[in-house]
């Protein structure tokens, strides 16, 4: 009976094991990918014994978006894998649905931006709350800023984009938005006071890091400046000089520290 | 001779043969088996006097203190042609050496990156584990260099993303010929102002009338007076990008100067840029005719013969002049306009800055790398203050490191905060734009050359050229950012697996906040280009 029980323990620990083999294989694969051994993850993925499971199959697909020499041909298989993962309501169903829209967005040779953007509103609706969802809105935002035909006017585009926001809830993207509104709004020209808020806002998130958060406190300090709002062009510039203190930029900032002095006086000047 | 006598001596000779390769092969060529399993290779084209000693330096103490990792020294002669085709050649065949030293400015070249090489941002926000017990063990990598790496951030293929690790910082400055100067004028009083250095060109070409010596004030080659020209181009339009600065970020990125050219905010037409270019003119007329036919070994050859009074060049080449020159020689920074400059004072912004404004060597850690744990290791002791301090001593070159001990022979080499850049020049913000400066330069010098045939002849080529080059830039972009989906969805996958790991999750963030503005950059460039298409 021991020898009975104690064989039973075996074949059921082997059975763990070659239950877990995959699991651990596919997050090893996942390891070389993020070590970008997109290659070894490839090969090690094919490897994989039995039927594969949906993160198997997912990953085989993700690797293959990056598996040189890319085809279009390669590219329109893993669109297929992703469509069909696509149909459940799990965490790589969105995954699959924001890379199916991703394909027409970037990785096709003829970009089709009017279908990226029907599929990233498609995944929104079913999975709103979903990473991937939120990602897809920030992304159908920059569509509208730049590149769908319409709206046509530079303004209606910026207003479409910003009708996003309320639906993204996930702050570190809510700034990514914000931020490529207002520069959006630079591009197109736009009022300042219309600029400001964007980058604004984008700031009080935080998060940013090195050359991005350096310009966004010289371009708010700037801008600040120009638009006549000269209390807070002195407090960016002051934090600017502070937080990136090793660009010489820090040379042209205080230069504008002077010119912004000047104008303060003849402001006070001006005032009864 | 007999058949017999001459098989064995033709058997004698064959073993004997066999025999001196045999010792040559154990005794002479790297050992067939090593005792260091890890072997990472290194590789740069920096091969004038200093840098490989340095490097040498910081090699030895390494594999001190890693006896499992042998670390190779690779000198390719560079930045031309063939370290070009070296390069690309050995990344598509897979051969590629583990570190390399790389520009964005090479020619040809700016895919290069996007492809081929990995970033290294997550190391960079970290403290750099070899500056542990110094008072850099807090500080994460990145800031540990004197410039923070801005550059390297500016040009990476995603905005924010951190690709490379630099060894050295640089700045151009003028070198003098003391005897010579001496010679020529009785004293040894430098040249402090733009005017000064007219002045004293006047006396060097008296004195070449008079002597009957070919002297000429500066010595000429089509290098340095590339390196001259980006200097004073730079400074003569620091306002017209001011003016030009949409997004209010106090400088420029080359894609903002190809857009702003699309949009008609600038020509070589527009005043600034005549005005440096008469500058340029001005200078060439201080070289020996023909200068841009001969490269920059021409120059410095020409300098330590003492057919010049001047040298500018980076002081990436002061080691070699030091070392070689049998006169004395005082290293100077490049005298500069006055507000009353009859040729630029009117667009002065302040002073042009000539160094301090980035650190250079960069070396890119190859994606296809055996071993980019060790290669990363071994990058973090090059930059770390112990390595720097080693590169430093070793090669004359100053150092990209916070807090390193500046030999006083190098002390001339370092720029002040006193100066201004507004970003890149706007003869180099393309690499096709590059090539037509160079094509045309013959237009604006020389007795035939004149500032208007050079613009006329770059405004010709001006518009095709900067579509061509703003096509460049979307499409590298777009080879950084189709790789990234791939590195986004494993960083999720792998925080969905391990929730433990803090780090997942954050670079998963800062690479999708990059992508977005990547590709935010992207359509703008699209955009702009669709709007400036010719017809409409």
């Amino acid at each position: 009976m021991r020898r009975w029980a104690a064989l039973l323990a075996c074949v059921l620990w082997a059975g763990v094991c070659l239950a877990a083999a995959p699991a651990d294989e596919i997050t090893a694969s996942w390891q070389l990918v993020a070590d970008h051994l997109g290659r070894d993850a490839y090969v090690k993925l094919d490897q994989l014994a039995g039927p594969p499971t949906r993160e198997q199959a997912f990953a085989q697909a993700v690797v293959a978006i990056d598996y040189q020499p890319v085809t279009q041909e390669r590219l329109h298989e893993a669109e297929a894998v992703f469509e069909q993962l696509a149909r459940g309501d799990d965490e790589i169903a969105a995954a699959s649905a924001y890379l199916q829209a991703r394909m027409y967005q970037i990785h096709y040779q003829q970009q089709d931006y009017a279908k990226a953007v029907e599929l990233f509103r498609a995944l929104a609706e079913r999975q709103p709350r979903s990473h991937w969802a939120q990602l897809g809105l920030v992304k159908t935002g920059l569509l509208l800023l730049y590149a769908l035909p319409e709206p046509a006017k530079p303004a209606d585009r910026i207003a479409a984009a910003e009708a996003l926001l309320p639906r993204i809830g996930e702050k570190k993207l809510w700034r990514d938005l914000q931020l490529q509104l207002g520069r959006a709004g630079t591009f197109y020209e736009q009022p300042l006071d219309t600029v400001l808020p964007h980058l604004l806002a984008a700031d009080r998130v935080g998060g940013l890091v090195g050359q991005v958060n350096a310009d966004l406190l010289a371009s708010i300090g700037e801008l600040s400046l120009r638009a006549g709002h000269y209390a807070q062009a002195r407090a960016y510039f002051e934090r600017y000089l502070k937080e990136d203190t090793y660009n010489m930029r820090q040379m042209t900032v205080r230069r504008r520290l002077e010119d912004l002095a000047v104008l303060e006086a003849k402001a006070r000047e001006v005032k009864p | 001779m007999n058949r017999r006598i001459r098989s064995r001596l033709g058997l004698a000779l064959f073993f004997a043969g066999y025999a001196l390769a045999v010792i040559w092969v154990f005794t002479r060529s790297t050992p067939i088996l090593t005792d260091r399993p890890v072997v990472i290779r290194v590789a740069h084209w920096q091969i004038e006097r200093g840098p490989p000693d340095g490097l040498n330096a910081i090699i030895r103490r390494y594999e001190e203190l890693h006896p499992r990792v042998k670390v190779e020294q690779v000198l390719v002669p560079g930045g031309g042609p063939i370290f070009r085709q070296w390069l690309r050649s050995n990344l598509v065949g897979g051969t590629g050496v583990d570190l390399v030293e790389f520009g964005i400015w090479l020619d040809g070249m700016s895919d290069i990156p996007a492809r081929y090489f990995a970033p290294i941002t997550k190391e960079m926000l970290s403290p750099n584990p070899y500056n542990r017990g110094t008072p850099l063990e807090h500080v994460p990598w990145a800031q540990t260099f004197r410039d923070g790496l801005i550059s390297q951030q500016v040009n990476a293929p995603v905005p924010g993303q951190f690709y490379a690790a630099t060894l050295t910082e640089v700045s151009t400055r003028l070198f003098c010929n003391r005897a010579l100067l001496r010679e020529i004028t009785g004293g040894e009083t430098m040249p402090v102002t733009l005017a000064d250095l007219r002045a004293l060109a006047g006396k060097v070409r008296e004195f070449a009338a008079r002597t009957g010596r070919p002297i000429y004030t500066l010595a000429g080659s089509r290098d340095n007076a590339e390196w001259l020209a980006e200097f004073l181009m730079q400074g003569a339009t620091m306002r017209m990008s001011q003016r030009n600065d949409r997004n209010g970020v106090l400088g420029h990125n080359n894609w903002d100067e190809l857009e702003a050219y699309l949009d008609g905010r600038w020509s070589f037409r527009s005043p600034e840029v005549r005005a440096g270019l008469e500058l340029m003119r001005e200078i060439g007329t201080n070289m020996k005719p023909g200068f841009l036919q001969s490269q920059r070994d021409a120059s410095a050859q020409e300098f330590l013969r003492g057919d010049a009074l001047f040298i500018f060049a980076g002081t990436w080449d002061g080691t070699s002049l030091r070392g070689l020159a049998t006169f004395p020689i005082e290293v100077l920074r490049y005298p500069q306009p006055t507000p009353d400059d009859p040729v630029i004072g009117k667009y002065l912004f302040g002073r042009f800055a000539d160094g301090g404004g980035g650190t250079a060597m960069e070396i890119y850690l190859n994606k296809q790398s055996a071993h980019p744990k060790e290669a990363v290791d071994f990058l973090q002791f090059m930059s770390s203050m112990e390595g720097s301090q080693l590169f430093t001593d070793h090669s004359g070159w100053l150092p990209a490191i916070i807090g390193v001990r500046v030999p006083e022979a190098i002390k001339a080499y370092e720029t002040p905060w006193d100066s201004f850049t507004f970003g890149m020049p706007y003869i180099t913000i393309g690499s096709t734009i590059i090539s037509q400066v160079a094509l045309n330069m013959y237009q604006l010098d020389g007795p035939e050359g004149s500032v208007d045939k050079f613009i006329a002849a770059m405004e010709a080529v001006m518009p095709a050229a900067v579509r061509t080059d703003l096509r460049k830039e979307i499409s590298n972009r777009l080879l950084s950012v189709r790789p990234q989906d791939v590195q986004i969805m494993a960083l999720g996958a792998l925080s969905r697996r391990r929730p433990e790991d803090p780090e997942l999750p954050v670079s998963q963030e800062r690479l999708e906040s990059s992508q977005i503005q990547t590709e935010a950059l992207l359509l703008q460039m699209n955009r702009k280009l669709a709007e400036a298409e010719p017809g409409k």
